[in-house]
Parts: C-alpha cells; sequence; structure tokens
C-alpha cells in the first residue's frame, strides 16, 4: 500500500531528512559539542572513548531535541522574523506536531542513554538542560522578561558540566564555574546580536533588552557582563584548577573581549545607517573567545597535567 | 479546497520519502553499532571490576607539584 496520498495536496510528510536536521539548529550545536567536549577532556579522571563518544553524542542529540522543541513552540513568532523565517516548520515544509515530536524523542532518547551508558547524575543534568531551554527559557522567560536571555543563557552552559560529570559522575567547583563562564558570556554575545537585529525582534514582541531597556542601557550591560566575565574566567587559575597556560590565555582573551565590549558599550548608533560594525565585531569574537578559552582549558590540562 | 497531486509533485514527494528512509535507517544500523559496542565495554569494565566512571581526586585544587606528576 502507497503511504502517498494521489488525491491530497503535498503533504508535509514531505519534509526531508534536511529539514530535520535543520530542527536541531547545527550551528549552535557546535559550540555545544565543542564545550561539551571541553568539560570532558579536561575532567580528571578517564573516561573509555566509546563512552565518552556517546556522552558527547548524548549532548550533542540532547541539544538537538531541545531545539526542535523550541521551534515547534515558537513556529509563530519564527514566521515573523527574516532570520527564522525560512524554518521548516514556518515555512511549511513540516507538520509543528512532527518537530514536537522529534524533539521530544530526540530528548527522551538522549536521556535514555546517556544515564544508562554514562550515569544517572550526567543524564538527570542532561534532561534538566533540556527542560531548562525549551520550557524555562522558550515557554516561560522569552515571551515575558528581557532578563530572557540572562537567565536562559544557563541552558547553554550546561554541555561543559555534563561533559565533566561524564568523567566524574560527581559535582565539583570547577565544572560548576565552567557552568558561570557561559552562563556570564551569554548576555553580551546575544545582546550583540540582539542589537543589530532588535527591529525583527520587535516586530513580533519579543522583549528583548534593546527593545525593552534601550539601546544605550542594553550596550552598558555588555560592558558591564564582560567586566564581569574577566575575573571569572581567571578564577580557575587563581584557585589553582589549571595551569599558566590557560591563565594567560584567559587573560589576553578576556581584555581583547573587554576591549571589543567598551567600544560597543560606550558607543552612541549613528541613525538608520550605521553599519551596527563593532556590534556585528563583539558578536562575532565572542564565538571565536570562548572556542579559544575552552580549548585553552583542554591544551593546559593536557600540558601541565592540571587536574589530571 | 485541496489540489490533487501532479506527478511531478508525486514524484518529488516520493523521493523525500524515500530519502528520509535512508537517513532513518542509517542512524538505526549506526544506534545498533553504538549499543554494541556500549555493551561491549560495560562488560570488559564489569569483567575487571571497574564499573561506572573511573575515580577521580578529590575536589581539592590541585598543586602543580601534584597535577604534574
Amino acid at each position: 500500500m502507497s503511504l502517498a496520498p494521489s488525491s491530497t495536496t503535498l503533504p508535509s510528510m514531505a519534509a526531508d531528512w534536511r529539514d530535520f536536521y535543520a530542527l536541531t539548529k547545527p550551528r549552535v550545536m557546535t559550540l555545544v559539542i565543542f564545550t561539551g567536549l571541553c568539560g570532558l577532556l579536561a575532567a580528571p579522571g578517564h573516561i573509555n572513548p566509546v563512552l565518552g563518544f556517546t556522552a558527547i553524542l548524548c549532548i550533542a542529540v540532547g541539544a538537538g531535541g531541545a531545539a526542535a522543541l523550541n521551534m515547534w513552540w515558537e513556529s509563530d513568532l519564527d514566521a515573523g522574523m527574516k532570520r527564522t523565517r525560512h524554518r521548516p516548520v514556518p515555512a511549511g515544509r513540516m507538520e509543528p506536531t512532527s518537530a514536537r515530536d522529534f524533539g521530544f524523542a530526540l530528548s527522551g532518547g538522549a536521556v535514555m542513554v546517556m544515564g544508562l551508558a554514562i550515569g544517572w547524575l550526567a543524564g538527570l543534568i542532561l534532561a534538566f538542560s533540556i527542560f531548562y531551554y525549551a520550557w524555562i527559557y522558550t515557554v516561560w522567560l522569552k515571551p515575558r522578561t528581557p532578563q530572557n536571555i540572562v537567565i536562559g543563557g544557563g541552558a547553554g552552559a550546561f554541555p561543559p558540566l555534563i561533559g565533566w560529570i561524564a568523567v566524574t559522575d560527581h559535582i565539583t567547583l570547577m565544572p560548576v564555574l565552567l557552568f558561570l563562564i557561559i552562563f556570564v558570556w551569554t548576555p553580551p554575545h546575544f545582546w550583540a546580536l540582539a542589537l543589530f537585529v532588535q527591529i525583527d525582534y520587535a516586530k513580533v514582541g519579543i522583549p528583548m533588552m534593546p527593545v525593552v531597556a534601550g539601546e544605550r542601557s542594553t550596550r552598558l550591560q555588555i560592558l558591564a557582563y564582560a567586566v564581569v566575565l574577566l575575573p571569572l574566567t581567571l578564577l580557575p587559575w587563581w584557585l589553582g584548577y589549571t595551569g599558566r597556560i590557560y591563565g594567560v590565555a584567559a587573560l589576553v582573551l578576556g581584555v581583547v573581549f573587554l576591549m571589543f565590549s567598551a567600544k560597543v558599550g560606550l558607543r552612541h548608533t549613528r541613525g538608520t545607517d550605521d553599519a551596527m560594525k563593532p556590534e556585528k565585531r563583539l558578536f562575532g569574537y565572542s564565538i571565536l573567545y570562548l572556542f579559544v578559552l575552552f580549548g585553552m582549558l583542554v591544551v593546559d590540562h593536557v600540558a601541565t597535567g592540571y587536574g589530571a | 479546497m485541496s489540489q490533487p497531486l501532479t506527478p511531478t509533485e508525486l514524484a518529488a514527494f516520493r523521493a523525500r520519502q524515500k530519502s528520509r528512509s535512508r537517513a532513518l535507517a542509517l542512524v538505526l544500523v549506526a544506534l545498533v553499532v553504538l549499543f554494541f559496542a556500549i555493551t561491549l565495554v560495560k562488560l570488559k569494565t564489569e569483567k575487571a571490576g571497574a564499573g561506572g566512571p573511573a575515580p577521580t581526586s578529590t575536589d581539592l585544587p590541585l598543586t602543580k607539584s601534584q597535577g604534574a606528576q
């Protein structure tokens, strides 16, 4: 029996695998995989490579599941924004329920495998991180408060914590510091983006900081978070959890981050034809910053043996 | 009112369905391989009497001399 209805409209079943793949937000997942892997590699102790791979896969699939649930819930909003209207659900290539079911299946599968293969503490934190992103951030905070990004930033901060716990099976101060670093990094990273796409957010009624508190306040808050981020990234070194390689890298990277943030924080937009170059530069650098910072954490661990 | 699918649309529909089925089959095969590998690792660690995550050092910060042994 053919599954294809021959006398109806082109069904949403026409979504192909690329559409499902797009639901997982692969570009965001790159950072999730990388920070999770760094947490796993920098953790004290040893994990079998197969189990290590499984842990990272579960973190990635869990993040993909949460992203699919986010796209299902926000499909109406996505349809109203230039940046997101080509996503599979708002573009009409997929039924919203397919995105929802796909999200639940990925999330449930990732948590089960993490729990059974790695450990239930890692599985539990993975489950909470999915709930945090899909419900606390997407459903609850994002449409209600301009602080959505601040608190929601926690969702993206879980991967190194989970990667670390996959190895150690217990929570210590160091993975919590890694969590806090991404938590504090998120507002300046995202608000830099929100500054140059704020028209889109305003159009669909999302209370992003530039829309609600105004550009001036957002710029100053970006600078404030960058000021807090610098000593926070140096804490692992000061507390003796890492060696000099990480410490020097964190200092140099942090100072540059602060300089870019100061350029954004202390300037005013010059009318509607402002190209927002400092904001775009800060957004781009913030991604590189996190990649290099966490990379250096692993390099330091391997080279100096700290935390071994 | 719904419109009937044209032969071209029907062909496109079937092609997408086929590519999705292939992708799903690949994922399932990969999962079988992964679960088999996990089982082998678990059996090996249980046999060696060291099930679960590897023991770790304490929560205290390590000094250079301790950590770099």
